[in-house]
């Protein structure tokens, strides 16, 4: 890679956190530039080139104009990177996956949902182009997002952890949540957020998806076992799973 | 023996943190469970704790540590880093005095472990004995309900006062230099302790069917029991939370964290745990323990029979931290062992 790669950020169906996160990094961000030039950012800046190195996306993909525009921005790009749980798992988007459609429409345009193109399902962005490498997480973690740009820049894999958030409850000395009579789906989630919900007292909502290899089976049972029913489990699973469920039920 | 009124072990706490010659570490309340955390007030104590959620062995060992800063120009400068804060930790039960004891052995038998020996030795561990027993807690089992080492001092509750056992110099320069009211241990005192430990072997309710030192035997004939080792890793998330909460596992992974001038950084390690899916791989992508069976058996053979052969110590101290925190309810060690003792007879 040059000596100071270009970057550029893009958005698509999301709300635009995970870029206000990369924004804010404020004292950092100075130094970022240092080591990569950013070419195209819409919510920071008005300049745009198509001359770029590595492309970061944000948001999911829900229209055929969403994906025609991703594969251009992948011929141009060297390396892709998914940013966000909506890029890189769907996110809260594809809650609406297993719903029905004009449904769905109906409540977000009223009568007017004719006017707007859009698929039954929200997909992952690795669902329509490939992606080298996903910044998990809603929002992202700043840290790891830098942490995958120096990696980037040095030539170095990142290190983007495959356990689940039970391993940072533990070094940080949670109380895990089923010993709080709560339920969480840290069993089955990807870390590297240093489990930053359940430190401030919460639960853990699977943001940053399925870990590779999940015990899904064993975490619905246990679940049920502690007094949840079906739906309610099914709920649990699908405020960011719905899109990783599908993919993997297609595999 | 020596012998202290409470309102006076309060004081000689209060005065240990005031003067804050070392940092003082006890046993508090965290939620509705128990740590060990920096200690503020002589009152926020809890002796009567049945179990931590980590054992102190964090103090040794921190879950992240800083090993080196590395600066790169035109050559490679290193500079080691070891953070050392000497404390003095109170309330540690007999379990995890003993495994501390191990880790002593463990990080200093084959190499000197500077990181974790300097924390150790600036140290003073006061121990109690046990007044709550945790449920999942098989501890008269590993015959570590009670011990006659491995602390400074060691505490024993007798009502109004405690009883206290002078285990080193370090143990006694701290009555000297922060206690006022000492009083020599008649006979009764000295029986009652016994008395105390006696019970305290009885208010166990978990327990092995067999003598723990013959792991090392059951877990070479279990070894092989591959049904019986996929049965009970079947609902394993291989989330390492058993490894992770243990007083005698002390595997780390260490990265190198490059700062954002690229120039230079620092080497850290972090705790790991063998049921993680990741931790066996190698660099060529090969996993030695790809399925959560061959994972879940690894950590029953460290505890039984691999750490036994290296140092001669059955690795498990039987307090139930693993079983407590594993949600499926499968690391309990007396099933297990019991469960794999009738399957190999």
């Amino acid at each position: 890679m040059s000596k100071k790669p270009k970057a550029a950020i893009f958005d698509f169906a999301g709300c635009e956190g995970d870029e206000l996160q990369i924004a804010n990094l404020e004292e950092q961000l100075l130094d970022l530039l240092n080591i990569v030039e950013v070419v195209s950012f819409r919510e920071v800046m008005t300049e745009h080139s198509d001359d770029y190195d590595i492309a970061f996306i944000e948001g999911s993909v829900t229209r055929d104009h969403d994906a025609e525009r991703l594969k251009r921005i992948r011929d141009n790009a060297d390396i892709v990177v998914a940013i966000g749980a909506c890029a890189t798992i769907g996110g809260i988007n594809s809650i609406r996956n297993t719903q029905d459609h004009e449904e769905v429409k109906q409540r977000v345009y009223g009568d007017k949902g004719d006017m707007f193109e859009s698929w039954d399902k929200a997909k992952a962005v690795d669902a329509v182009i490939d992606v080298d490498y996903k910044v998990h997480g809603c929002p992202i973690d700043r840290d790891e997002f830098l942490h995958v740009v120096k990696s980037l820049v040095m030539g170095k894999e990142p290190n983007i952890p495959d356990y689940p958030v039970c391993v940072e409850c533990k070094l940080n000395e949670n109380v895990c949540a089923f010993e709080r009579d709560e339920f969480c789906v840290g069993p089955v989630t990807r870390a590297g957020c240093d489990a930053c919900c359940v430190n401030e007292g919460t639960i853990c909502w699977g943001c940053r998806g399925l870990i590779d290899n999940p015990n899904e089976d064993a975490h619905m049972e246990v679940l049920e076992e502690y007094g949840l029913t079906p739906e309610e489990v099914m709920k649990k699973f699908s405020l960011y799973f719905n899109w990783q469920e599908e993919a993997r039920e297609d595999e | 023996m020596k012998i202290i009124d409470k309102e006076d072990l309060d004081s000689f706490v209060a005065d240990m943190i005031e003067k804050g010659e070392k940092e003082v570490v006890g046993v508090q309340e965290k939620g509705h469970k128990y740590a060990f955390q920096e200690l503020k007030r002589a009152e926020d104590l809890r002796l009567d704790y049945d179990v931590t959620m980590l054992p102190p062995k964090k103090y040794f060992m921190p879950q992240r540590e800083d090993l080196l800063e590395y600066e790169k120009d035109e050559d490679l400068s290193l500079e080691g880093v070891n953070e050392v804060v000497p404390r003095i930790i109170i309330g540690i039960h007999p379990y995890d005095l003993i495994a501390i004891e191990q880790m002593d052995r463990v990080f200093s038998d084959t190499y000197e472990d500077e990181h974790y020996l300097k924390k150790r030795k600036e140290s003073v561990l006061i121990g109690v004995n046990m007044q709550e027993v945790s449920e999942w807690s098989f501890a008269a089992s590993m015959g570590t309900a009670t011990t006659d080492y491995g602390y400074d001092l060691m505490l024993t509750d007798l009502g109004d006062r405690y009883a206290i056992e002078i285990g080193s110099s370090k143990g006694s320069d701290l009555l000297e230099r922060y206690c006022v009211d000492l009083k020599e241990a008649k006979s009764e005192d000295i029986e009652s302790v016994e008395r105390e430990k006696e019970k305290i072997k009885e208010s166990f309710e978990k327990e092995f069917e067999f003598s723990p030192e013959s792991l090392p035997w059951l877990m070479e004939q279990g070894y092989e029991k591959k049904e019986f080792w996929e049965e009970h890793a079947e609902d394993c998330y291989s989330c390492g939370s058993c490894n992770l909460v243990c007083p005698t596992c002390y595997c780390f992974d260490v990265q190198d964290i490059s700062d954002l001038s690229l120039g230079g950084g620092k080497r850290t390690r972090k705790w790991d745990g063998c049921l993680l899916e990741s931790f066996a791989v190698v660099a060529s992508g090969e996993n030695f323990r790809e399925e959560r069976s061959e994972r879940y058996r690894h950590r029953y053979m460290r505890k039984g029979k691999y750490l036994y052969d290296m140092f001669g110590d059955i690795a498990c101290v039987g307090c139930g931290r693993c079983s407590s925190h594993c949600v499926p309810d499968i690391a309990d060690p007396t099933v297990v062992f019991n469960e794999l003792m009738e399957e190999v007879r």
